[in-house]
């Protein structure tokens, strides 16, 4: 089985087929175990990601034909394109920088329930938010993470116009607005901090997702009933 | 291309992302100390997200539930390997440590009426009271709180994507102190030397020295004893391993992830050879260490299953008219996700029980670890070692530490070790950060900044990824599950010879992630954990706990029992010693053992009566067991309940 392998290293890329040896006769494999098998094999400086195997936790997230799957359990086929993230900045490989995500949320996120007692059963749709494995596929085509490299992709943006990883993106994402609805859902949470919960919300630029038809969840959220909508409906942006 | 050294100062650095050094990272900041997390990793994603997400907290059953009572429970279980100090810490922090998860956004189901977390149903994993608590989204609900707990705090500087490499030491005559270490951040793509009192290892375990055969995260290799023992501290109980005998042999994608527990192949699940022969019969009594003992020696005799396994046969257990429903539905909610792997793997047909499971054992929890004390600060020296002869400055959290489970573990017990001694060795690092805050000798930092330096633009004829293969399959071979003299003799012998290679594993100059690079240290700490594995399951010289000694007998539960500790000396290399522990008194054992032989004798008896009579007992047991709510009570992968045979 044949599989194209996007290659980024050092400033250089480069398409490789990589020629898949099945293990079994009906094996159907998936893209990480190719990525194994070359790692493996011919190419041991491959660069990927991943951890559990078992679409837990969340890093090994590639593209595939140009559609972000969770490599572990996606499977592929007779020609199929391996690729990095599109949404992220490539560092080597099928490797993204991950972490300007994260580092936007620093000040955003109250604990220690604000002297609120913590023996409160929190509603099931808190928990329908912390299923969330943080893989980022739902950072495609989100307009308001576009906003981060000027609304395009980050290959489209010159090296010293990058947005710095380091300081946390300015705008947010599917994955970030999560984190602030949870907040929100949290029966522990004050009302100064839910108020809070959405001003950071609009701050990130939720306004991007008053015209959006909606995210895509790589472990099945509804992100866009369950965090853009239930958001939207808090503010005046689409009254 | 020259790699560029970036420097800088904190008073705690915290090794590790997950559940432990979240909550060390936290522990150390709240006490007033800069904090710089380091995690090769995105921050969070360690074996504590992908587990089942049950903790221990002590009381949430009853108030009856005492700390000396949940100490002794660890004890027994750990074959009397565990410190009682430590065992005490943990019995004794479990309730308020439980609580800096729940601060950072964990919600447990709550007990109105006790006003606290609501205790599931019957006590778990060998426990004697009822003291877990389950979570909505397993694991993953505790990786989003640690998560927080890093991101959130102004305290806290972290970087992801960044290898520690190396704990730099001063010596001060005998004694060792730490004064930092050496990071490489592949995606600034430059060495970090931090200036640090203190550090705190939680980087997780090594089941990655066995991958594909294991279900955890890919970056457990070894990476915390390799760090310490490289510095010269002591670890203890290298040898035990916790192997869980029921992981996947097949399909490749789905090799060594959970399929059961002993627990789960219920009353009348057997093993059978290639040829369909019984070699284990009464599986739900037996120890993991029987049963993949069982498989392993089928294995060996060539009476191995295609992918070097054996064959799970539950299908007696669906048979019996009015029991069989009951089983499946056991089946299904004792463990769940073991059972979603065996469908999504096997087929439906094997998802039904109606054929048997291909089965082999995997890797799953590192027991032994970094030798630290109540508070995770390094020991050394005789019996339970003593901080003074330890690494000032080195403290270990989580499963990057030994001492607190020896042998085996009771079930739900991960999250607590995590959560309990995270806040532990978080708060004393950063007490003596406090008390130790003289800058250091930058010269003490120099050679190895220079060696690894040289790493990058290395040249040489051997990849360190093709190496790491190599030594995974061989490590499975020879201190895997079943080990003998002969094999540990040989595993030697290949470390030596690979450990040599090291110098000729082909590097590219290149700095900003610079994947071979990064594999050639990892199989630098795999080489060392692996050779720690080895000294010290050559000197516990029979069973005892996850494997199996195939050219020796069972420790005796009556013998003196005994920890097994490594060091590395730089002149005279590795060295093992035992330091003796205290046994559970006699009368303990001997009751202990008269139960587990009624137990087996009834459940032979029960294999043997007829159908129809069987049947009927066999409903009834499953209606105590599952109540009315239709549901078994879940088990813990790696717990004691999940193997009843091993309920010490």
């Amino acid at each position: 089985m044949k599989v194209e392998i996007v290659l980024h290293r050092d400033g250089q890329t480069e398409v490789v087929e990589y020629d898949y040896q099945k293990r079994e006769p009906r094996e159907k494999p998936m893209a990480l175990d190719v990525l194994l098998q070359a790692q493996a094999t011919s190419m041991p400086d491959l660069a990927f990601r991943y951890g559990c195997r078992a679409r837990n936790c969340g890093v090994c997230t590639i593209d595939i034909n140009d559609k972000p799957r969770i490599a572990c359990r996606a499977r592929v086929r007779d020609g199929d394109k391996l690729s990095p993230c599109a949404t992220l900045p490539v560092l080597s490989d099928l490797v993204v920088r991950r972490d300007g995500i994260a580092r936007q949320m620093q000040g955003r996120l109250p604990s220690g329930g604000g002297g609120n007692d913590l023996n409160v059963e929190a509603p099931d749709a808190y928990h329908d938010l912390t299923a969330c494995i943080e893989c980022y596929a739902c950072l495609d085509n989100c307009p308001m993470h576009a906003r981060n490299f000027g609304d395009a992709l980050p290959e489209t943006v010159a090296p010293e116009d990058m947005p710095d990883a380091s300081a946390g993106y300015r705008w947010g994402n599917p994955f970030s607005l999560l984190k602030l609805q949870r907040i929100r859902l949290d029966p522990v949470t004050s009302v100064a901090d839910k108020a809070a919960a959405l001003e950071n919300a609009l701050e990130l630029g939720l306004d991007a997702c008053v015209d959006c038809p909606g995210c895509k969840c790589g472990v099945g959220i509804d992100l866009k009933g369950q965090v853009v909508k239930e958001l939207l409906d808090a503010t005046d942006l689409t009254s | 291309m020259t790699i560029e050294t970036e420097w800088r100062d904190y008073d705690v650095v915290v090794v590790g992302s997950g559940g432990s050094g979240s909550i060390a990272a936290h522990a150390a900041a709240e006490s007033g100390a800069r904090v710089l997390v380091v995690s090769k990793d995105p921050i969070g994603c360690s074996d504590t997200k992908i587990s089942e997400g049950a903790v221990t907290v002590r009381e949430v059953g009853d108030d009856s539930d005492t700390q000396a009572g949940l100490s002794e429970n660890l004890q027994m279980a750990g074959g009397d390997l565990p410190l009682p100090s430590i065992t005490d810490a943990f019995a004794e922090d479990s309730k308020v440590s439980y609580d800096t998860f729940r601060a950072h956004g964990l919600r447990p189901p709550i007990n109105a009426a006790g006003d606290k977390p609501q205790a599931m149903p019957l006590p778990m994993g060998g426990h004697t009271k009822r003291r877990s608590v389950g979570h909505a989204n397993n694991g993953v609900a505790f990786g989003h709180a640690g998560w927080q707990a890093v991101i959130q705090n102004a305290q806290i500087d972290y970087i992801e994507d960044a290898w520690f490499l190396e704990l730099i030491t001063d010596e001060d005559g005998a004694a060792k102190k730490v004064v930092g270490g050496l990071i490489y951040d592949a995606s600034g793509g430059k060495l970090i030397a931090v200036r640090a009192p203190s550090v705190v290892i939680a980087a997780g375990g090594l089941s990655t020295l066995y991958f594909p055969k294991t279900d955890t995260m890919r970056g457990n290799t070894g990476d915390a004893y390799a760090v310490a023992a490289r510095a010269g501290a002591d670890l203890v109980d290298m040898e035990q391993v916790q192997f869980l005998p029921f992981c996947l042999a097949s399909p490749p994608s789905y090799e060594g992830l959970l399929c059961g527990e002993p627990s789960t192949a219920s009353f009348l699940g057997v093993l059978r050879d290639k040829d369909g022969k019984v070699i284990l019969d009464g599986v739900y009594l037996r120890t993991r260490a029987e049963c993949s003992s069982a498989i392993m020696r089928a294995v060996e005799d060539g009476r191995g299953s295609p992918n070097g396994g054996a064959y799970l046969d539950m299908t007696e257990n669906m048979k019996p008219p009015l029991s069989g429903p009951y089983f499946y539905r056991f089946l299904e909610t004792s463990l769940p996700s073991a059972l979603k792997n065996a469908r999504q793997a096997l087929g439906k047909k094997a998802g039904k029980v109606e054929e048997a499971w291909e089965v082999r054992p995997g890797a799953h929890y590192m027991m032994g670890g970094i030798r630290v004390d109540a508070h995770g600060a390094s020991v050394s020296g005789n019996g339970d070692g003593d901080r003074s002869r330890g690494i000032d400055g080195l403290f270990a959290a989580g499963q990057a530490m030994g001492g607190v489970f020896g042998a085996n573990r009771l079930g739900s017990t991960s999250l607590t070790e995590a959560s309990v001694f995270g806040n532990r060795s978080g708060r004393a690092s950063a007490e003596a950060a406090r008390n130790r805050k003289s800058g250091s000798d930058d010269a003490l930092f120099a050679s190895s900044i220079d060696t690894i330096m040289k790493r990058f633009g290395q040249s040489g004829s051997v990849a360190a990824a093709t190496l790491k293969v190599q030594l995974q399959k061989q490590s499975w071979e020879c201190i895997g599950p079943v080990r003998t003299a002969d094999r540990l003799a040989k595993i030697d012998e290949l470390l030596e010879g690979w450990t040599q290679q090291l110098d000729d594993v082909a590097i590219p100059a290149y700095t900003t992630w610079n994947q071979a690079f990064i594999e050639f240290e990892e199989l630098r700490n795999m080489l060392d954990t692996a050779k720690a594995v080895a000294i010290a399951a050559k000197e516990r010289d029979a069973s005892l706990g996850g494997h199996v000694r195939l050219d020796k007998g069972y420790i005796s539960a009556f013998s003196q029992p005994y920890s097994t500790v490594v060091r590395h000396e730089a002149n005279a290399g590795w060295q093992v010693q035992r330091a003796a522990r205290e046994r559970t008194p006699l009368q303990r054992i001997v009751s202990y053992k008269i139960q587990d032989a009624w137990r087996k004798a009834q459940a032979k008896a029960l294999r043997l009566m007829p159908m129809s009579v069987k049947d009927k007992i066999l409903e009834k047991r499953y209606r105590a067991i599952m109540g009315a709510s239709g549901a078994a009570p879940q088990v813990e992968p790696g717990g004691v309940d999940a193997a009843i045979g091993e309920a010490a």
